[in-house]
């Protein structure tokens, strides 16, 4: 269970152009569950996606993670919650222009200090599930939308995360493309991940597998679905 | 592999990768790197190896050289003054010497000319020893070719080159000539009896100055030159020509140092997002230091190696052609010159430190500043 209470983000904070993105948020969200945010843009859904991430820390409030709190820890203990415990697919996607497909998927394992031999090993296995193994040696700038989410995908997994997080997945997809996404997530699920989206897109809410919908407007839960 | 190994292995592996990327940008960056590394050791190990030649001069020079000079200038002296000195308390040995400067026409250099001191050196009559500098500057192809001399148009005088010999100081002897006495006073027209100069050795080195106030006494129209005159001239001599070295190696780093401030200071856009995605897909701050420890280390110490070997070679196999016109000067055969290979190490590592630690921390300090941040810049 990640829980969130009272947390309050400001950008900017004691500037003319402090931007208070989430007002009071209190939530829960299972493990073992599909969980998608929803809301217009601007609304704070990547904000908050970032703070449950260890990415950021929340302004005020507290956030606990399977019962422990994380939101005041050293930045050390952050970063190794977000290399072993949470795998992100950023809303850009952010792989690293000029690097291969697998040196993409392997970044998140190279301060683990792992067998390079194994972490490549593993890295194909992914790149194979998701169909991408043929394009593993290509710079990352030639490969299609779909291929570049799918990309993105396997980097998120390549340290075995728990906890998969997805920021606006599809929206740059077709119809097609959205449901094999769909299909993948399904089958993180069947491993036993949890699984966080944000998505502005009716096909994704509305999906069979998705076991919450959050709605979120103005930085506050404005409804939350079952 | 401990895993402080592989982490390490993983990081530099991103490195290559990465730097891989820009080839372009950060060969021209290796290679900007690596010139001015060049041109500091290479005046470095000129200079290191100029002032052992010093010392090695020193060492063969005569404590005490006595000159007769006849209005103002320097003339030919009696050999009966060695006597005279060799009279003074405290000498050990006075001797006449026969030496001078030989302008060849033919190739217009200039050779120094000796009758040796040492038996073994003396050449029989009819022939002389040569420093390699003079058959190489005459063009001989093959040994025992006769080296012919002209000391005015229409004469031509002939030699056999008993043999030539090397050194470890060739900047002193490549151009060396030695004769026998008959020959010399033959070929210089110099009368029997007179000489170049007188050298003595000292018991005491202490005692030099009352050697020079007695002989200058007894003998006032000589004059008394000593070692530490000799050394004060050549350091004057060498000074001139360091601060001439120092004043490059000074525009050297002042044009690094903007170098490296250029790049420190420009941190792309680009750069900036690849560090906050390697913070959130689980990078720590150092990790990302130690990469960029990994990219500086490679860059710089490449730069390095490549700078300092390119410069050893220079220097002592090539005979530093970039420097030596404004270097040498006393002697006309420095082709191929070759000083002997000097290295000072801690030279060396001062240079190393030097090149080496600015440019890492140029870089690392912005890294550092972008790194510690938070990652979630890089999520919208
Ligand atoms: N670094 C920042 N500085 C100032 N304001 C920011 C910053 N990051 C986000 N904001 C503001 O915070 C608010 C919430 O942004 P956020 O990215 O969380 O929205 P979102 O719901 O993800 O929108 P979208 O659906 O368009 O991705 C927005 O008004 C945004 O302009
Ligand atoms: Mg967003």
């Amino acid at each position: 269970m990640i829980t969130l209470t009272s947390v309050t983000k400001l950008y900017n904070e004691g500037r003319p152009n402090e931007v208070q993105a989430l007002k009071g948020i209190d939530l829960e969200i299972a493990r073992d569950a599909i969980t998608v945010l929803k809301g217009p843009s601007g609304s704070g859904k990547t904000t908050l996606l970032s703070i449950v991430a260890c990415m950021a820390r929340p302004t005020t409030g507290r956030v606990t993670l399977d019962g422990e709190v994380v939101s005041g820890l050293p930045e050390r203990f952050l970063t190794e919650l977000r290399r072993t415990t949470f795998g992100f697919v950023f809303q850009r996607f952010n792989l690293i222009r000029g690097l291969s497909v697998i040196e993409n998927v392997m970044l998140p394992a190279a301060p683990l200090g792992g067998d390079h031999a194994t972490v490549r090993e593993r890295a194909l296995e992914r790149l194979a599930a998701l169909d991408l193994a043929d394009k593993a040696t290509m710079p990352v700038e030639f490969l299609s939308g779909g291929e570049t989410q799918r990309a993105a995908i396997a980097r998120a997994l390549i340290n075995d995360a728990p906890i998969v997080i997805a920021d606006e997945p599809t929206a740059n997809l077709d119809t097609e493309l959205t449901m094999r996404f769909l299909e993948i997530v399904r089958a993180l699920r069947a491993e036993g991940k949890t699984v966080i989206m944000t998505s502005h897109d009716p096909r994704i809410w509305d999906a069979e597998g998705v076991d919450a919908v959050v709605e979120m407007r103005d930085g506050a839960i404005f409804g939350e679905f079952a | 592999m401990t895993p402080w190994l592989r982490r390490q292995r993983a990081l530099a592996d991103y490195t290559l990768a990465s730097l891989a990327r820009r080839k372009g940008k950060n060969i021209a960056l290796v290679a900007v790197y690596a010139i001015v590394v060049f041109v500091l050791a290479s005046a470095m190990f000129f200079a290191a190896s100029l002032r052992l030649e010093t010392s090695a001069v020193l060492r063969d020079a005569p404590e005490v050289t006595v000159q007769k000079i006849t209005m103002g200038r320097q003339d030919l002296i009696d050999g009966a003054v060695a006597d005279e000195i060799g009279k003074i308390r405290g000498v050990t040995s006075a001797k006449p010497r026969l030496w001078g400067y030989y302008y060849d026409r033919i190739v217009g250099a200039n050779y120094t000319v000796m009758v040796p001191d040492d038996p073994e050196m003396i050449p029989e009559p009819g022939s002389v020893i040569v420093g390699e500098g003079i058959p190489r500057a005459r063009g001989f192809k093959w040994s025992g070719a006769p080296l012919f001399l002209s000391r005015y148009e229409g004469d031509l005088k002939r030699f056999n080159v008993a043999r030539a010999f090397e050194s470890d100081s060739a900047l002193m002897t490549s151009d060396l000539m030695l004769m026998n006495e008959t020959d010399f006073r033959d070929f210089f027209e110099i009368p029997a009896g007179l000489y170049t100069d007188v050298v003595a050795t000292v018991r005491n080195p202490n005692e030099v100055a009352t050697i020079v106030e007695k002989g200058s006494n007894a003998l006032p129209q000589m004059r008394f030159v000593t070692r530490s005159d000799i050394e004060r001239t050549y350091q004057k001599l060498f000074d001139w020509r360091e601060g001439l070295l120092a004043a490059l190696a000074a525009a050297g780093i002042l044009a690094f140092v903007i170098f490296a401030a250029e790049k420190a200071s420009g941190l792309s856009a680009e750069e900036m997002r690849e560090i906050g995605i390697l913070k959130a897909v689980g990078w720590d701050t150092r990790d990302v230091i130690a990469m960029k420890l990994w990219e500086g280390g490679l860059v710089s110490l490449g730069a390095f190696l490549l700078g300092t070997v390119t410069a050893f070679a220079h220097v002592f196999f090539f005979g530093a052609p970039l420097f030596a016109p404004i270097l040498k000067g006393w002697a006309v055969i420095y082709p191929d010159f070759a000083l002997a290979p000097h290295v000072d190490g801690l030279e060396l590592l001062t240079l190393a430190l030097l090149t080496i630690v600015p440019y890492i921390a140029a870089t690392l300090v912005p890294i550092w500043r972008v790194a510690s941040g938070d990652p979630d810049a890089v999520m919208r």
